[in-house]
């Protein structure tokens, strides 16, 4: 313990989640409300590392099939085409528009992925009460949260084309099970980067158990 | 909350949170989304179905991943991967079957590529000029499974569940015939030829064929099949008479197949009976010849025109044919004769009997030393010899006719040779010119220099002959002549007295001043004068008409 307290908490004050305001707990055990915009009070979000780990877990199970299944089925003339992401992606590189490509890799293949990697390295220095870069690791906290609101681009895009794309008995587009998965992924992403508590970052160097 | 922060008799919170249960709601997800994604994977892997490996000799229009397999239109796998087999040979196309067909890749299944086909039987395929090619099936009758296939290079002409039987027919050739061509029953289509190949001797061409269900049951033990193909066109009493079977059939080739009526027993057959493809509906329905004799003949003239298959004929009845034209030496006396084996099937003979001897002809006939002695008697007290005819005229063709000739040498037949050699008689043009040549002969034997001695004899009395007529005429010489120039004097004097006649006529008539000319001449001149004057005259009348009336006026 510093001389300087670290964090509200161990000042034995709390800040309101939605308000900021910085406020006294009603008492030791039941921190109470928030007295300007009456949201509920907490040390620590309940069971904030459970809650990021089940989701962050989930969002990885939904990833494999995600990839794996095709997203989009193309049928021309009586024959269908099935496209997975990475399969789009190697069409587009094989045909030359390279940039594309890599907007497409990163946007549905990395970004994704990159979440989860960075909510699982969050969560386990969190657990390990690491010490050091917590400012990078608050920043990386709030790139994800940010990232997140963008990830659907993919399903838009998807939804779109299948609208758009019914030329009957031509040509028609269908959404493939994997856009499902990867509409999965992206929510569970951005649902696990709201349960994950920041604060907790700060936590490790005071050694408060608010798990 | 206000009362809150006064009272302070409330309990004090701890900081250690409640014992709560340790394991939270929210793992529902994770759960969730695992046994959705698990679920789905082992649909994957249960749907999963074999995959097989087609060899084709070229893969036209198949590609990785477009290219389905299908079964009755419905797809049942699909092409992952077209590469070249190791020996750069064929073409490996791998398939990912789908598991509903698992049980249908079978070791007797069928693969092959479907492209549109335009045959003289029918065009088909159409389809996939949209579609593309894609790859057929037929399933197979096998439990064995089986991953690597040969792929058709023809689509199989029928389908497994086309109701049916199979046959086999072995022909001599195979004609017009190929793969589709139709088979006909009462000019019906009723089944089709399926597959061809060289028999393993090489003699003869086993052609495999179906026919369809409701007219398999026509073919039993006594079912003949024939070539149908192209106009079968006979010229009888009756006109002529052309058959064919359809245009198609003309095209592309055809079999036909019936049972005659003339036979009574006939028996169900199995699948995959062989029968004999005969050339054309009548060599079908011959009789069968159960009764076939060899004989062998020696001609001493040339076999020109004779051809293996021409016909024997007994008084001008067909009862057998050709077998062999060749040559036989005798090395002892150098003689080489033409050699001339015939097969005589008796039966057809017995057949032209009449009713009654058509029994008691069968019943010889089944014994063979009926046969013999009919045939002896027949040789040796009838005359019965061969001779070589002139079918035809103009092409040459020869055939052999067996005839009887009573006035023929006597000859014996020797039933131990084999085969038997039935005596013959010089052809009837070799028999023209053998008169011709005892002609000659005779006329070369004639006594040519008596003849002459003869002729010589005959001269010399001519000779006297002519001078004895000479003689004649010299005395007719000196007797008449004298008389004659008598009789000419006096015909001269005759002429001159009528010479003078004529000259005092002249001098009357058309001498230069003969009388009578003078006054014919006067006259003459006044009928002239009279006509000038009448022209003068009617000159004036047309000018002066008037003068008719007036007379004529003076100027």
């Amino acid at each position: 313990m510093s001389a300087i307290p670290a964090t509200a908490a161990e000042a034995g004050l709390l800040s309101c989640e939605y308000c900021h305001l910085l406020a006294r707990p009603a008492g030791a055990g039941e921190p109470g409300f928030c007295p300007r915009c009456g949201a509920e009070l907490s040390w620590r979000r309940h069971h904030s590392i459970q809650y990021t780990w089940a989701l962050v877990i989930a969002a990885a199970i939904c990833y494999i099939p995600a990839n794996a299944l095709p997203v989009l089925n193309t049928t021309t003339l009586g024959s269908t085409d099935s496209d997975t992401i990475i399969g789009g992606v190697v069409f587009l590189y094989t045909s030359g528009s390279w940039p594309l490509a890599l907007v497409v890799l990163i946007a549905s293949v990395m970004v994704p992925l990159g979440k989860l990697v960075a909510l699982a390295y969050l969560l386990i220095t969190v657990q390990k009460r690491s010490l050091g870069s917590n400012r990078e690791r608050t920043r990386l906290y709030r790139i994800v949260e940010f990232v997140g609101r963008w990830s659907m681009l993919d399903v838009f895009v998807d939804t779109f084309t299948v609208a758009l794309v019914q030329l009957s008995p031509l040509m028609s587009v269908d959404p493939g099970p994997g856009v499902l998965f990867f509409a999965a992924v992206v929510v569970l992403t951005m649902f696990a980067a709201e349960s994950f508590d920041p604060r907790l970052i700060w936590d490790s160097n005071a050694g408060n158990e608010h798990g | 909350m206000a009362e809150r922060t006064d009272s302070d008799n409330f309990p004090q919170a701890t900081l250690v949170p409640q014992k709560r249960r340790r394991i939270s709601i929210v793992w529902i997800v994770p759960l969730f989304a695992a046994v959705v994604a698990i679920g789905i994977a082992i649909q994957r892997i249960m749907s999963e179905g074999p995959t097989i490996t087609i060899v084709f000799r070229a893969a036209q229009g198949v590609e990785a991943g477009k290219t389905f397999i299908k079964y009755k239109d419905v797809n049942i796998g699909q092409v992952t991967k077209v590469q070249l087999a190791s020996d750069y040979a064929k073409v490996e196309v791998t398939v990912k079957m789908d598991k509903s067909a698992a049980g249908l890749i079978v070791e007797d299944a069928k693969f092959w590529v479907v492209e549109p086909r335009v045959t003289l039987s029918g065009v088909s395929g159409l389809s996939t000029l949209l579609s593309g090619n894609y790859i057929g099936f037929e399933v197979g009758k096998s439990d064995k499974k089986q991953r690597k296939f040969t792929g058709l290079e023809t689509p199989p002409a029928i389908t497994s569940e086309q109701a049916g039987r199979h046959f086999a027919l072995k022909a001599e050739s195979l004609g017009s015939v190929g793969i589709g061509s139709p088979i006909y029953y009462r000019r019906l289509q009723a089944g089709q030829v399926i597959a061809y190949n060289l028999a393993p001797d090489g003699k003869s061409v086993d052609i495999k064929i179906f026919v369809n269900a409701p007219y398999d049951k026509y073919v039993n033990s006594e079912t003949r099949f024939w070539n149908a193909s192209g106009l079968d066109v006979s010229v009888g009493a009756g006109g002529v008479d052309v058959r064919m079977q359809s245009l198609v059939a003309l095209l592309a080739g055809g079999l036909a197949f019936d049972t005659p009526n003339v036979v009574s027993k006939s028996e169900p057959v199995t699948a995959n009976a062989v029968f004999t493809l005969y050339p054309d509906q009548t060599a079908a329905f011959k009789q069968p010849d159960t009764i076939a004799a060899r004989y062998v003949l020696y001609f001493n003239e040339s076999l020109r025109g004779l051809s293996v298959g021409a016909p024997v004929t007994l008084l001008g009845l067909p009862g057998g044919e050709v077998t062999d034209v060749g040559l036989d030496l005798d090395p002892k006396t150098m003689r080489v004769r033409g050699r001339v084996e015939i097969t005589s099937y008796p039966e057809r003979l017995v057949a032209h009997l009449n009713e009654k001897q058509l029994a008691a002809g069968r019943a010889m006939l089944r014994s063979g030393q009926e046969r013999h002695a009919l045939m002896q008697g027949l040789v040796e007290r009838r005359g019965l010899r061969a001779q070589l005819r002139s079918g035809n005229l103009v092409t040459g063709q020869l055939f052999i006719a067996l005839d009887f000739y009573p006035d023929a040498a006597k000859a014996k037949i020797d039933w131990s040779r084999d085969p038997v050699e039935i005596p013959v008689v010089p052809s009837t043009v070799q028999d023209l010119e053998t008169k011709i040549t005892g002609i000659v002969a005779k006329l070369d034997k004639l006594p040519y220099e008596a003849i002459g001695t003869d002729v010589t004899k005959v001269l010399v009395t001519l000779n006297q002959t002519l001078q004895d007529a000479s003689k004649a005429v010299n005395r007719i010489d000196a007797d008449v002549t004298p008389e004659l120039k008598m009789i000419v004097g006096e015909l001269r004097g005759t002429i001159s007295s009528a010479d003078g006649v004529l000259k005092s006529t002249d001098a009357t008539l058309v001498g230069k001043d003969a009388p009578a000319q003078q006054d014919l001449r006067d006259a003459l001149q006044e009928i002239a004068r009279t006509a000038r004057s009448l022209r003068v005259l009617t000159d004036y009348l047309e000018r002066h008409p008037e003068a008719l009336i007036r007379g004529k006026v003076e100027e």
